[in-house]
């Protein structure tokens, strides 16, 4: 026998036993791959699935997919039912969490947004200081010469935000920037964001932006 | 289907003359996006896609998981245990993939079908279409999903299994959040199964004519068991980020019969490239997102043994290839702004005992094939790919010879597919631009030029060919749903 026949016999059982070995570990109640999860899996299925894009802990580092880490349970709960009902319609709503979200039970999301509000955040990204006086002073006080109320009225002192206002600080700035030009285009249709966003020039947004992703 | 025409092989040869004599290569048709997989999952493409058929990190997690995430409707049955018995989507996840497409040559070829009336091929050819594939891609059970694929190509007028990839995968979640990704593939195609588009199964050119000159060399891992072998391999993907696999392939013919029995086995003397026991097959790559960034580094080789076969029994010598290969891919996936590059260099070591033996090669050789491109998209909608790709290695006469022998038997001087110095070496450039009106339709227009063509730029086969004369222009309008 060849070394090379040597080393495929060798290989074929130790093939043969991951396979079976597979199978045992695949419980029979565990078998649901798709975004059924109970609350009791709910943790492995943001980390296993969701956290694909969100990161495992929430804290995504691909500024296409939000930071969800520390986010308001109650916020979470009701976007993940907006994109059960297909009623946010912006296009990465579309695109990945309207299919996400389909199968999810109000059980679940809930667990899921719990798993989130729980996680630790990450810190702030650093930017230009001048950029983020500038994005401060707008989240503060807002733009009133332009209409711009203060941010801080509903997001919070410290962009913390609530169960009804979501939590900004920390969040990518591309992601907030993309979120204000889908509320200036009303695809993401919230009356409030879309008079703020509308009187926003684009500078005022990147500063903003900038400002929240700077916060810890 | 791919460009590479291997003939590396064989004691008597005509089979791989015969493929390319054809202008075709009957290896890995390339792997596709499957709009059943947006129907299971409610995703659109661009989750699992740049622009298909190329993954994106989501896409490479989604197959490493068996092409199970599943949210629609499910037919359901429970034990009494609450055992779970069935779990069966209400939508079968079917889909069609169709390609149509015009080729020319920048210069006609000879028309050998009367040797006592030579003349020239016409120049264009319509294939419509090129390919019509039934796919069976989604879950067919918890953990158990496939991408399974049913050709009909208009060069061999048949239907035949493609590519095909059964997996069954499991997650489980280690200590600090960890996810470790493991699974079984059963699959027809070494690096079919691959997660990356830099390994040969499903990388670029992801379409190409089958009405184009192929060279006449390629190494084994590169497509030319496709569709012939049968493996398995167990793989493990740690953190999204590792990922390591192990297999081993075993001759599947398909349409090939026992000549005492008549039944489907065993293989005998008919066949040709019968792999000697098991191949092993091999992976290892690391992956590191950051950002809108990814970037993979790995490698991934084969050894076979294969009989010539072809008329000679399944005993005695063989001839040896041992695969060794590099790759990496980036990529960058912003919301307008799509690039990626890739590439892969495939070393083989060659000991040819057979096929020496029958004094049709040298006793060793080498062959080491080249690729590297990059693509750019804007928006998904509009964008191209600039590649080169280089084969070079030993001369060897029998292997890459100056007559061809066609399928009535007769030894020809045509030139063409053959190569006058006996060199393998073929290198060139292909550019492609690309436009998808829909994320599911893609409109290609794809030039590929030769600067050098089985062992030569000018005169390569000893009838006045040049490489260039070889240059494809190739229109594909590409469609799947």
């Amino acid at each position: 026998m060849s070394s090379i026949d040597r080393r495929t016999a060798r290989l074929a059982p130790l093939m043969a036993a991951t396979g079976a070995l597979a199978f045992v570990l695949a419980s029979p109640l565990d078998r649901a791959q798709g975004l059924t999860a109970t609350p009791l899996n709910a943790e492995d299925t943001a980390i296993g699935v969701c956290g694909t894009c969100h990161g495992p802990d929430g804290n995504s580092t691909n500024p296409m997919f939000p930071r969800l880490a520390g986010q308001h349970a109650g916020y979470i709960v009701r976007q993940l039912k907006f994109f059960k009902d297909q009623s946010r319609a912006d296009p990465y709503a579309i695109a990945y969490m309207w299919g996400m979200a389909s199968g999810l039970s109000d059980d679940t999301l809930e667990a899921l947004a719990q798993y989130y509000a729980r996680q630790k955040t990450g810190p702030g990204k650093s930017h230009d200081p001048a950029t983020i006086a500038r994005g401060r002073d707008i989240f503060e006080h807002g733009i009133p010469s332009q209409g711009v109320p203060a941010c801080a009225a509903c997001h919070g002192a410290d962009a913390l935000g609530s169960d009804m206002y979501p939590r900004l600080a920390g969040q990518h700035a591309e992601y907030i920037l993309k979120q204000l030009a889908s509320f200036q285009s009303n695809m993401r249709n919230i009356a409030v964001m879309h008079g703020v966003a509308q009187n926003l020039r684009k500078p005022e947004m990147q500063a903003v932006a900038d400002y929240l992703e700077s916060l810890p | 289907m791919r460009l590479w025409c291997s003939s590396t092989l064989m004691g008597p040869a005509w089979p791989a003359r015969l493929c390319a004599l054809l202008l075709l290569c009957g290896a890995a048709a390339p792997a596709w996006a499957v709009p059943s997989f947006a129907r299971q999952t409610g995703l659109a493409c661009a989750a699992c896609h740049t622009v298909f058929p190329e993954l994106t990190h989501f896409g490479r997690v989604f197959k490493a998981n068996g092409y199970v995430l599943d949210n629609l409707q499910q037919v359901r049955a429970v034990s009494s245990k609450r055992q779970e018995l069935l779990d069966l989507a209400k939508t079968p996840a079917l889909s069609i993939m169709t390609q149509v497409s015009y080729t020319t040559l920048k210069t006609r070829l000879p028309d050998v079908s009367n040797p006592a009336a030579p003349g020239l091929t016409q120049n264009g050819t319509a294939g419509f279409p090129q390919q019509l594939s039934l796919f069976y891609a989604g879950k067919i059970a918890p953990h158990f999903g496939a991408f399974a694929q049913l050709t009909y190509a208009n060069d061999s007028g048949t239907i035949a299994i493609d590519n095909t990839d059964l997996r069954f995968a499991d997650m489980m979640i280690l200590p600090h959040k960890q996810s470790l990704i493991y699974g079984i593939s059963l699959n027809n195609n070494p690096t079919v199964q691959d997660l990356w588009n830099s390994t040969p199964a499903f990388g670029f050119p992801f379409a190409s004519s089958n009405a184009a000159v192929s060279p006449l060399a390629g190494t084994q891992i590169d497509g030319a068991l496709a569709q012939s072998v049968a493996g398995m391999s167990a793989y493990a993907f740690w953190k999204e980020s590792l990922y390591l696999e192990a297999g081993i392939y075993r001759s599947a013919k398909q349409g090939q019969t026992n000549v005492l029995t008549g039944a489907a086995g065993p293989l005998d003397g008919t066949a040709s490239n019968v792999i000697e026991g098991g191949a092993p097959y091999w992976r290892a790559a690391y992956e590191h997102n950051w950002g809108a960034n990814s970037l993979e580094v790995g490698m991934y080789g084969a050894e076979f043994k294969l009989f010539p076969g072809a008329g000679a029994p399944l005993q005695g010598p063989d001839n040896r290839f041992n695969d060794v290969a590099e790759d990496f891919q980036y990529q960058y996936v912003g919301e307008d702004h799509i690039l990626s590059v890739e590439g892969t260099r495939i070393h083989e070591k060659m000991s040819l005992a057979a096929s020496a033996a029958a004094g049709a090669s040298n006793a060793t050789d080498d062959l080491t094939t080249d690729r590297l491109w990059a693509t750019y998209y804007y928006r998904r909608e509009l964008g191209g790919t600039i590649g080169w790709f280089s084969t070079a290695g030993s001369t060897d006469s029998g292997l890459y010879p100056a007559t061809v022998t066609l399928p009535s038997g007769a030894v020809c001087a045509c030139g063409v597919v053959t190569s006058a110095n006996g060199s393998p070496d073929t290198k060139g450039l292909i550019g492609e631009v690309n436009y998808l009106p829909w994320l599911n339709v893609k409109l290609s227009l794809q030039y590929t030029h030769y600067t050098k063509f089985n062992g030569g730029s000018t005169n390569y086969d000893g009838f006045g060919r040049n490489a260039s004369d070889n240059d494809t222009v190739y229109l594909l309008l590409w469609f799947a749903y």
